[in-house]
């Protein structure tokens, strides 16, 4: 049970900043009407206004370099609970980003996962 | 009353404890509760309070930055919280600096415990 909530939130993680990193369009795919994101203390509701606040992030391209990843099972219900720490290069930018950034999954019904919180920070240094 | 202040309490408690009282943190977790402290797993209250009390320092301050919080699910009480802040130890000139997560269960007191907690350290 346990390596099984960690392969599903490295699995997770895996998917989550590739597609970050080369179609962020396709978020829309990971959230429902009732998730939740705060960004640097920037709260929104929904997938459409969390695909729009990513997508307006003021940077064509990043690349996310995944350090660590903890998970845990959050409720008999199935969720997980996953916490990332990493670096986030941007393009044209020569120091790295620190960054950690915490999420909680939910099963569907389709046997996959969707993001019902979600929470960023940089860490400065 | 306000998720926000609710969580903003919690953290100052949690820290507070942690910082002065360090075994009395057992009233924040129960039997179900998960600790994985720098990529170590740990459940349940006694393996908890007992980890925490044996980290290799006596004294420690944590100097709380943000605190971001939300609801775990429509329904059910239950609170996300993610911390970030400095931890001071006695003796040791520089702070270290981590982040934490904490799912924030309700009690039938009308309090909270702590299912999930998560704690890292953030290196530069």
């Amino acid at each position: 049970m346990e390596e099984q909530v960690e392969n599903v939130g490295r699995s997770f993680v895996d998917h989550y900043y590739h597609l970050f990193d080369t179609d962020r369009a396709s978020f829309s795919t990971l959230y429902q009407s009732h998730s939740m994101m705060t960004f640097e203390g920037h709260k929104v509701l929904g997938v459409d206004q969390i695909s729009a606040k990513l997508n307006q992030l003021p940077f064509d391209q990043c690349r996310h370099v995944i350090s660590t990843i903890d998970s845990q099972p959050s409720s008999s219900a199935g969720g997980i609970m996953v916490f990332v720490s990493g670096s986030l290069q941007l393009s044209g930018e020569e120091h790295l980003l620190r960054f950690s950034q915490m999420f909680h999954l939910v099963p569907t019904p389709q046997g996959s996962f969707f993001v019902q919180n979600d929470i960023f920070r940089l860490n400065y240094g | 009353m306000d998720p926000d202040a609710v969580a903003k309490a919690f953290v100052e408690h949690y820290y507070s404890t942690f910082d002065t009282n360090r075994v009395s943190l057992a009233n924040l977790y129960q039997d179900n509760s998960m600790l994985t402290f720098e990529g170590q797993k740990i459940q349940g209250t006694q393996n908890i309070v007992a980890k925490l009390t044996s980290l290799p320092f006596q004294r420690c301050k944590h100097v709380i930055t943000t605190v971001d919080c939300q609801p775990s699910a429509p329904t059910g009480g239950g609170m996300v919280v993610f911390v970030s802040g400095n931890l001071q130890l006695a003796d040791e000139q520089h702070a270290l600096k981590f982040s934490q997560m904490f799912h924030l269960m309700p009690t039938p007191q009308g309090s909270f415990y702590v299912l999930n907690d998560i704690f890292r350290l953030n290196y530069a």
